[in-house]
């Protein structure tokens, strides 16, 4: 793209491959508004040549000619409908499309200072109110201004001093047409808001529901809600308060007008320069004018609004994705061996890391821990390149992730996290969302091995089970699991666990962590979790504080050594004092998934 | 859950009643569209009078244009103030409908038990209240009034038009009937098509909303080519929507102007002849020719007015069908009382299942004595939600009871028994206001000591002061994006600070980092003091706030007893957490 361009100019970019249809349709446009005042002429030479002379085979012949042309632009009128449609369509297509592939190229960093619902609006409401305005508006547009302007000529051609009178009333209509454009828009934009609003509060409460309830709010939400439900009604009854003064307005003046064309009219008759079929023409040539203007002052308000909207889709398409692929980027075969050299990013100002050293070998698992804040999550997301380290590399088998085609190594990655969003569709479709193309037995035996089976039991129709966006409905533990189940059959290279498992029961997680042996056997994995049991099978654990490694190496090792590690596990279980610590764990578990527990304590 | 849609005759009866409820508006729109209807007929009558007797005198008299001018300009000059009035009166009463409905439309959402949101989408749940109503406001506040007056400009011209001359009157009526026909198929033709778009769209919003806010998945996965062919696909399907509509409004919509011009047509061809032989003026010839164009809109306006109707009673009779078969909470007939003091909680082999699945508990025995902080454990899915939910009776059970201070806890009013049970669910809810009124949300009155205690207890007071307005920020979309850890403790503060005699927490802590969930456990004790607490979770930590642990495997309570003891039993306890007790 040469030179950027915002407003609705920039549709143009969606034009080729339509120039034809569009120069067949503006054809169309201009016979077709002309039809309608060739019509008139029509009627106008049947009373002045046939009727006032008795010529009744003109009559005739008038009537035909006449009914000809309405035919003619009935059809160029369906052939216009339908054009301009799919040309406004096609645009809001492609324009939707780009927007969308675009958004999905942009990086977490863009998507976590916009507020979502925003995105959204720009893919949605934004597009819905430029596809208005092109598929029904365009037409209306189209149609009413050029019928308009043939009227005018229409007005010339009848007696130019007929013309001249349209002329002079147009300017106060126009000034009345531009009053309220300007006042309705506004109005328009308010009734929007407080749309929005009442909207956003029914929606809030909808969501909340369980806790207005809980804690007896009904009333105070009845009360907020009334607020905004009334705030609503007044503002539409602004808005139709204007449309009420301007259409009957514009009305009152189509009469004036009238009066002045009787007024002329006779004037002329009385010098007989026209006849009484000229009059009776331009009468009705009149209505031509201040029809399409009602229609006209209506669309306005919907073009301004498709004009806001390209703007901030615009700002959208012409945000540059931060992360993407440099030239020459190479596919790679991920091995599995990780390093940090001398890794320093911040979100912001602060540095969240300083200069982090790890070297994973191809196969190892590395636990992260430390409380929240350390650093611990960024880590494993610059391992994602879903941010760019500001100083040093992080290096994937020697690589520079940012010399790596990025879609390909990602797609050799597994990412879980604590809060794991699901898709709407059915568990299965869930757990298929890395890898498509997996069969039902893949996903059969994933869910399996995960233990999804076993919740989804209670579910009529088990791994069918329809999820709602979000996974409402599913407990946090069973997000986790599916997602889980998710990211191993995607059958990673490096698996990222950010807090994966922090609502699932330790048998649970055991179950897993037997099942992530078995498959992901000579895997990378990165660990971030706050249970300790969960660490201790890490070949490798860093303690992160304040963007700083304090400390690494082997569990035993750590616990053994004095240090930040061993005053974490203090607050994780310093519970001497309840007595909880010292109490052996004695007896064989119920579950044959814990029994692996038992052979490695103490 | 959802009843069926009302019947024709109950809705109509019931918009009829909305109706009535706006009565002087009405009157004051039908009044004036009777006089405008009058007056539009008026003028038109005042030209052909101007045109015979002035410009184009029939008798060679030829009389002052004046006087016709100064009527015609005095009639346009009556009509406006008339128009504004019925124009105003009438969306008035469209937009104070509409505003009812929805009134009462969320009055019976608060009162909708857990159920009917288990099973309703947010989304479905505000449209209903929302983009649903459109059609109800359109046909109350304009169709019906509209309706009438087309009647009456229909009835005007016809008479007027028999009048000055039958015989043409009647040929250049025949084919405006069809103008209503052709507009009514439209309607019928057009509407679900619409719809269609709408779900359409909607499906749009859906691709984009998860891909928006799933977007860290879909980029982990590199599986942006997945999510934008899956875009694509319903973005083209609404394009194809609309142009499958566009189709039929080509076909149709024309047609609105090329059937009056037959009539037209057949003005100039009957009309001429009669004009030549002396049977018709030039003046009656323009009435004929302008009625005519002013009878195509409220023709075409009694077609959509029929479809919209439809459209408006097919809304109106889910919205009613909601308002008046969707079964709350039963309310006791006769309600008892709690009693005073610390309340113990009993499940008395409490059975329960969700409408579309199997039974989740199967036969829970539990007492919680007053005072007790009890923690439920068990593995993901055994049933210990679907148990802490019945206590504030956002479900009844399907068997058994569930007793709060010895009293069926369906028995007590449902407000006093939500008095007494203050909740802090899984995913922490919290509103669009400020953190101040969040944490005061149930209990608004509560001295500010108070919140700041438990906003101690409960860890907010960590954070709220680094917070940009402190404890007035604003949260949510439009202010502070609170962290999962620190909405998990908001929870918990409001449900401190609501002084409830009952706790009921469901793994209140899962979200929070392990320093400041220690901290939590160390300061939550005294602050829970005298309260009877049920804590779910899946921590050791969090379980040792508890005085008794107890076990839930697939919906019955397996074990019952001090967190140290059940350590040692060697059972489901020990499975579940005694691992991190060994390794620490």
């Amino acid at each position: 793209m040469p030179k950027k361009r915002t407003g609705l100019s920039r549709l143009g970019h969606y034009l080729p491959g339509q120039r034809l249809r569009v120069a067949a349709l503006a054809v169309c446009g201009v016979v077709m508004a002309g039809a309608p005042v060739a019509a008139l002429l029509i009627v106008r030479d049947a009373i002045n040549e046939a009727m006032l002379k008795r010529d009744e085979p003109r009559l005739g012949r008038d009537v035909v000619v006449y009914l000809v042309v309405m035919s003619l632009a009935y059809v160029l009128q369906t052939t216009l409908v339908r054009g301009l449609a799919r040309v406004g369509q096609n645009i809001v297509l492609g324009l939707r499309q780009d927007l969308f592939d675009h958004l999905t190229t942009l990086s977490l960093r863009y998507f976590s200072q916009q507020k979502a619902g925003w995105i959204i609006s720009r893919l949605t409401s934004d597009a819905d109110a430029l596809s208005d305005v092109l598929s029904q508006g365009l037409t209306t547009l189209v149609v009413n201004t050029l019928t308009i302007l043939a009227a005018i000529v229409g007005l010339f051609v009848l007696d130019w001093r007929l013309g001249l009178v349209a002329l002079v009333i147009l300017p106060p209509t126009l000034v009345l047409g531009r009053w309220f454009q300007v006042k309705s828009h506004a109005a328009f934009l308010r009734v929007r808001e407080t749309i929005a609003i009442m909207t956003a509060q029914i929606a809030e409460s909808v969501a909340g529901m369980a806790i207005i309830q809980a804690f007896n709010r009904e009333r105070a939400f009845l009360a907020e809600f009334d607020k905004a439900n009334a705030a609503n009604r007044e503002t539409n009854t602004h808005a139709q308060y204007l449309n009420s003064l301007f259409f009957p307005g514009i009305e009152a003046l189509g009469v004036v007008a009238m009066g002045s064309v009787l007024f002329v009219g006779d004037h002329l008759l009385l010098s007989g320069s026209i006849q009484v079929g000229t009059v009776t023409a331009a009468v009705f040539m009149l209505n031509m004018i201040f029809q399409p203007l009602q229609e006209l002052s209506d669309l306005y308000g919907q073009v301004q609004s498709a004009g806001a909207a390209m703007e901030k889709i615009t700002g959208i398409l012409d945000t540059e994705p931060e992360i993407r692929d440099a030239d020459g980027a190479k596919q790679l075969s991920v091995e599995g061996h990780l390093q940090f050299d001398r890794v320093t990013f911040s979100y912001g100002r602060e540095p969240v890391l300083h200069a982090i050293e790890i070297d994973v070998p191809a196969g190892n698992c590395l636990a992260l821990v430390g409380e929240s804040g350390g650093g611990k999550s960024t880590t494993a997301k610059l391992v994602g390149r879903f941010y760019d380290p500001e100083e040093g590399a992080v290096r994937v088998d020697g690589h520079d992730l940012r010399e790596v085609e990025l879609r390909a190594y990602r797609r050799q990655l597994g990412v879980v996290l604590q809060d794991p969003f699901l898709f709407a569709g059915t568990i299965a479709d869930n757990i298929r969302f890395a890898r498509p193309d997996a069969t039902d037995e893949d996903v059969a035996d994933v869910a399996h091995a995960i233990g999804v089976d076993r919740i989804a039991r209670r579910f009529s129709k088990g791994l069918l089970h329809e999820v709602r966006e979000g996974g409402a409905g599913l407990s946090a533990g069973e997000r986790q699991l599916i997602s889980i189940a998710r990211a191993l059959l995607a059958d990673p290279r490096i698996l990222i666990l950010d807090e994966a498992t922090s609502n699932i029961d330790r048998p649970t997680e055991i179950l897993i962590e037997q099942a992530l042996d078995r498959l992901l056997r000579g895997r990378t994995s990165i660990i971030i979790a706050h249970r300790l049991a969960t660490v201790r099978r890490a070949d490798e654990i860093l303690v992160l504080e304040h963007g700083r490694i304090t400390q690494r190496g082997r569990f035993d090792d750590l616990l053994a050594a004095e240090g930040p590690f061993r005053e974490l596990a203090a607050q994780l279980h310093g519970v001497s004092d309840s007595g909880l610590q010292s109490a052996p764990v004695t007896g064989s578990r119920p579950r044959s998934s814990a029994s692996a527990v038992s052979s490695e304590p103490e | 859950m959802d009843p069926p849609d009302l019947g024709l005759w109950p809705t109509t009866r019931g918009l009829a009643h909305l109706w009535r409820e706006q009565k002087q508006l009405v009157l004051v729109g039908l009044g004036c569209a009777f006089v405008y209807s009058t007056l539009s007929l008026a003028i038109p009558i005042v030209v052909q009078r101007a045109i015979d007797h002035s410009i184009a005198p029939t008798n060679g008299h030829r009389e002052s244009l004046w006087p016709y001018l100064g009527a015609i300009v005095a009639l346009a000059a009556i009509r406006f103030p008339v128009n504004f009035t019925r124009r105003y009166a009438t969306s008035r009463t469209g937009i104070r409908v509409e505003w009812r409905m929805r009134e009462l439309l969320y009055q019976a959402y608060l009162r909708y038990p857990r159920a009917f949101y288990d099973v309703h989408a947010t989304g479905q749940v505000v449209s209903r209240a929302t983009n649903d109503l459109y059609p109800v406001r359109y046909f109350i506040g304009w169709g019906m009034t509209q309706g009438l007056q087309s009647l009456m400009m229909i009835f005007g011209i016809a008479i007027v038009l028999f009048v000055v001359n039958a015989k043409l009157a009647a040929i250049a009526l025949i084919a405006m009937p069809l103008v209503a026909i052709l507009t009514y198929n439209f309607g019928r033709r057009v509407m679900p098509i619409s719809r269609e778009v709408q779900q359409l769209k909607a499906d749009v919003t859906e691709a984009a909303d998860e891909s928006v806010v799933g977007i860290e998945m879909v980029q982990a996965f590199g599986r942006e080519d997945d999510v934008q062919a899956r875009f694509n696909v319903k973005a083209s399907r609404v394009r194809d929507g609309v142009l499958r509509q566009a189709r039929v409004e080509g076909l149709f919509l024309p047609g609105l102007l090329f059937l009056p011009s037959l009539s037209i047509a057949a003005i100039v061809y009957f009309g001429g002849t009669d004009v030549i032989d002396g049977h018709l003026t030039n003046g009656q010839f323009y009435l004929f020719y302008q009625l005519l164009l002013q009878l195509v809109w409220p023709l075409e306006a009694l077609g959509w007015i029929l479809s919209l109707g439809q459209r408006a009673t097919a809304s109106a009779s889910r919205t009613f069908a909601w308002l008046q078969g969707i079964e709350t909470i039963p309310e006791a007939a006769e309600p008892a009382t709690l009693p005073d003091g610390p309340l113990g909680v009993t499940f008395e082999n409490v059975h329960f299942s969700y409408p579309t699945g199997s039974e989740v508990l199967t036969g829970v025995d539990l007492e919680i004595t007053p005072g007790e902080v009890v923690a439920v454990c068990g593995p993901t899915g055994a049933g210990k939600t679907s148990l802490l939910n019945l206590l504030p009776r956002f479900y009844d059970p399907d068997e058994g009871r569930v007793l709060v201070g010895n009293v069926d806890v369906s028995t007590v009013p449902i407000a006093d028994l939500r008095t007494v049970v203050a909740v802090v669910t899984q995913r922490p809810i919290l509103f669009s206001i400020p953190l101040r009124d969040n944490l005061t949300a149930a209990r608004p009155d509560a001295p500010w000591e108070e919140v700041v205690a438990a906003c101690e207890a409960a860890g907010v007071a960590h954070f709220a002061a680094d917070l940009p307005d402190g404890y007035d920020t604003l949260i949510g979309e439009r202010g502070v994006n609170l962290s999962g850890g620190q909405r998990q403790r908001v929870a918990l503060a409001r449900a401190l600070i609501a002084n409830a005699r009952v706790i009921v927490l469901d793994d209140p802590m899962s979200a929070v980092d392990t320093q400041t969930e220690r901290h939590l456990v160390t300061n939550l004790r005294p602050a829970l003091a005298g309260r009877t607490v049920l804590i779910a979770t899946q921590r050791l930590s969090t379980v040792e706030v508890a005085d008794r642990a107890v076990v839930l495997d697939d919906g019955v309570v397996v074990e019952s007893g001090k967190p140290q003891e059940l350590l040692q039993s060697g059972a489901l306890f020990s499975a579940l957490f005694g691992e991190e007790v060994a390794v620490a």
